[in-house]
């Protein structure tokens, strides 16, 4: 296996890229009685078209179907259900699906191996059949539902509505109660066929573990499967202006929320750690709990706590945001802005870059406490072909100039956007 | 054990926790004093107040730049329920040593920093900052009026209101705005003192750092030295402490602008016998613990009403609150399901497997406390609060001896309070 080291924390990681394509990380963690795995596909809500690698067919497929396939997974032939099972175990089974994987994990203290047996066989054994595809559509339908009602995720799909046309990214994981309405086993297997082949697939374990003892247990629980080509997927064209620069809504909130964002082009050179690691700092300079202006904006009572901040991006898409709750969202929007455009007129401040500097490096050493965490992030970062350790190692490659000139290059006025959810008049 | 604890003075404990398993020391102090309508909206706002400076360092941005200049260190603190306490916790975390890339001494700094915060606030003419108390009023006007925000958590909420409404639990942890609009400075100082003379004190440490430095620490800390011994006011509450008289379920039925329904149902558990709360622990697993559950495979996985179907057990009051997201016009097949599951249980219409999965669940959930800080925190916290000592492997232990005898025994006790269901 191949070793990754990162000296600073004193953490490493095992990799291994079996014949059949899966990508295999462990990173052992002796001290800690819990145990994590991680399994996951690069399928997400955002790859909703895509030639089939056998048959070349063209699938466009209806919104929520990675999601509603990650629901679908569990429910086994004899009519059983792994959920239950590994729950059975004491074992903490889940899934998730974001824009652009699909993920099922569990973690647990005890009985690891049955639970990675359970957990192996389950993903390898897709069963989905019209009673009980018809049956998740309630389920799921709640789960909109809740959403709907969700004034954090409202806030967050109008912003990327504002911020993309057509780029998939928009579309709610979840799907629509229309749109899940189309889904059949069909659909499923053939998103199944595609995405869930060890080629498209990476999983990643952290605990207790003897590294090659445990890739010999992985390979033994994978069953055979023919290989097959590269997945065609079809993404819309690239978007270089923002779809609209606002869009406020009314809801059953307290206070008004607003998010805003800045469009980047997509993030996918060599140096997208060092670039993301850079919008972090500024992002900390910009409105961090020791700014100038966080200082400002909550003395006059605009802000209550320090708005969050983050830079999301992949090969499609990027865009960094900014969220808070306030009585006055375009005031803070307006001071944010200015703030923004005064920092790429002069010079960063030394004194402030040193300090976000420092605590970015703590907040990067922490996420090493849990070994979710550590597992989670790899995954996460694999499917963008990052080594997580980058944010750790490349860290002091991040100058003040490079930050200064990503400041200017990102930060842009024209490409800014605007989500707000206030209350019901 | 790799817990200890010993008192510093009366009515002050330091916990100690020695880890190997974080890159991070976690330092804590809790202040404990009985839930009262009078001093909710006080303990909120002084909470409040303290955090925007101590007398050493006057202001919140150079509390914030202190931190961060120490690699990120962060503070953090609240007000929690545990019971019919209140409590104030503030928290501070740092990296270890070994992960700094350099060698300082920030454990001593970061104590003294939270120790000041706490202890050694910020005073102008005999009151607290009168910008600050008028600036954290407004602030913490906004977080009461937020309970709205977050539609299953104010279903929640109002239901234990409800609940226990006019007793201690059923006051919200933030207060209230009639309250909160008379309070001055000099009225909020003059608490603080009392309060800090008084109250319960609970300072924790996990970590690497070795005892000896520790305790250097600990003894050489002004903030620390300078407390007096008192004998705490505070409740004790346990399984053997609550008793809910038991009458007819009530009906709370309140309307918003939403698009699901919130089902919350409130059961009291009318048993006091000592140790119950392992027998409670296993009925609220095999009710609505998890994906086994009675709850998950009949309402949401059997009749498809529900995403979210779960059940929580609050030892200190001896309850337990079920919660279902579901479709507004599903309330009556929805609240009949769940009535069923409850009468299933007392019918002892449920499998020994049932059990052995709650079990295992409960179990693993033991064996997580210790892989996270503040959790371990917690759990020894609670303990503290309830008067009862239980190591982890005991409790394991007496969970492992639940039988289904004791599981069926215990569902006879339980009854519906209170049935609170928020629709549009």
């Amino acid at each position: 296996m191949k070793i990754i080291e990162s000296s600073k924390i004193k953490e490493k990681a095992y990799i291994e890229k079996l014949e059949n394509g899966l990508n295999i990380i462990i990173i052992p963690k002796p001290h800690t009685k819990k145990k994590y795995v991680i399994w996951g596909t690069h399928f997400g809500s955002i790859d909703n078209r895509f030639i089939m690698p056998k048959t070349r067919e063209e699938v466009f497929i209806p919104d929520g179907v990675a999601h509603f396939l990650e629901h679908k997974m569990f429910e086994q032939p004899n009519g059983t259900n792994s959920l239950d099972t590994l729950m059975a175990l004491g074992i903490d089974a889940n899934a998730y699906t974001t824009n652009d994987h699909t993920a099922y994990l569990f973690e647990c203290t005890e009985h690891f191996e049955e639970g990675l047996d359970e957990l192996m066989n389950y993903v390898q054994h897709p069963y989905f059949t019209d009673e009980n595809v018809e049956k998740e559509k309630g389920i799921i339908g709640q789960e909109i539902k809740m959403y709907d009602d969700d004034p954090g995720w409202q806030l967050y799909m109008n912003a990327l509505d504002c911020m993309y046309k057509e780029n998939p990214i928009k579309i709610d994981i979840a799907g629509t109660i229309e749109s899940i309405n189309k889904i059949n086993p069909d659909i499923l297997y053939k998103c199944y066929n595609t995405f869930y082949h060890p080629s498209n697939m990476t999983m990643v374990v952290c605990g207790n573990f003897e590294p090659q003892k445990l890739l010999e247990k992985i390979k033994k629980y994978l069953e055979p499967k023919e290989n097959q080509g590269d997945i065609k997927r079809i993404y819309t064209s690239k978007e270089e202006k923002i779809n609209k620069s606002e869009k406020i809504v009314q809801m059953e909130v307290s206070t008004p929320i607003f998010m805003m964002g800045y469009k980047d082009v997509e993030n996918n050179q060599e140096s997208k750690v060092k670039k993301h690691i850079a919008i972090e700092i500024i992002l900390n300079m910009l409105i961090g709990k020791s700014s100038k202006l966080y200082k400002e904006l909550y003395e006059e009572g605009l802000l209550v706590t320090q708005p969050d901040f983050d830079y999301e991006f992949n090969t499609q898409y990027a865009h960094i945001l900014i969220s808070g709750t306030t009585k006055n969202p375009k005031k803070v929007v307006e001071k944010i802005t200015q703030k923004a455009e005064l920092m790429k007129q002069k010079d960063l401040c030394k004194e402030e870059f040193e300090r976000a500097r420092k605590k970015l490096y703590g907040d990067y050493v922490i996420e090493y406490n849990s070994v979710a965490n550590i597992a989670r992030m790899f995954l996460a970062d694999s499917m963008k072909q990052i080594n997580s350790f980058d944010y750790i190692e490349e860290f002091d490659t991040v100058t003040k100039e490079y930050t200064q000139n990503i400041l200017k290059e990102v930060f842009k006025k024209e490409n800014q956007i605007l989500s707000i959810v206030e209350p019901n008049k | 054990m790799n817990y200890q604890k010993q008192e510093i003075k009366q009515g002050i404990t330091l916990h100690e926790i020695y880890t190997q398993k974080y890159k991070t020391n976690l330092s804590a102090i809790f202040l404990a004093t009985p839930l009262k309508k009078e001093n909710v909206t006080l303990n909120a706002l002084l909470t409040a107040v303290l955090r925007r400076g101590s007398k050493n360092i006057p202001s919140q941005d150079l509390i914030s730049q202190k931190l961060e200049m120490m690699y990120g260190a962060s503070f953090d603190c609240g007000v929690e329920k545990t019971g019919d306490n209140h409590i104030i916790k503030f928290y501070l975390e740092t990296l270890s040593e070994e992960f700094l890339p350099s060698s300082e001494d920030i454990l001593k700094e970061a104590i003294e920093i939270l120790t000041d915060i706490v202890f050694n606030p910020l005073i102008e003419e005999n009151s607290f900052k009168k910008e600050y108390v008028e600036g954290e009023k407004q602030n913490l006007k906004q977080i009461i009026q937020a309970k709205i925000d977050n539609k299953a958590k104010y279903a929640y909420d109002r239901c234990i209101e409800e609940m226990f409404k006019n007793k201690p639990y059923g006051l919200y942890k933030y207060g209230y705005i009639e309250d909160l609009e008379k309070i001055t400075p000099e009225q909020l100082y003059n608490y603080y003192k009392d309060l800090i003379n008084n109250c319960k004190i609970d300072i924790f440490y996990s970590g690497t750092v070795n005892k000896d430095k520790l305790k250097e620490i600990i003894e050489k800390n002004e903030n620390i030295q300078k407390l007096d011994s008192r004998k705490p006011e505070y409740v004790i509450n346990n399984e053997t402490t609550e008793l809910v008289e038991q009458k007819e379920p009530k009906i709370v039925n309140e309307s918003m602008q939403i698009l699901q329904g919130k089902l919350v149902l409130g059961l009291n558990i009318n048993e006091t016998a000592e140790n119950s709360r392992f027998m409670a622990s296993v009925y609220n697993a095999i009710l609505g613990g998890g994906a086994n559950s009675k709850l998950f495979q009949n309402v949401r996985e059997k009749q498809s009403l529900a995403y979210t179907a779960s059940s929580r057990y609050i030892r200190a009051k001896n309850c337990i609150f079920i919660n279902c997201g579901i479709e507004i016009q599903n309330y009556e097949k929805a609240l009949n399901t769940i009535k069923e599951q409850l009468e299933d249980i007392k019918n002892e219409n449920f499998t020994q497997q049932d059990i052995d999965n709650s079990k295992e669940l409960i179990l693993a959930s033991v064996e997580a406390i210790t892989e996270e800080q503040d959790t371990e925190i917690t759990y020894y916290y609670g303990q503290e609060l309830a008067d009862r000592f239980v190591s982890l492997e005991e409790y394991m232990n007496k969970i492992k001896t639940v039988t289904k005898e004791q599981v069926v025994n215990l569902a006879q006790t339980v009854n519906i309070n209170t049935i609170y269901f928020l629709k549009d």
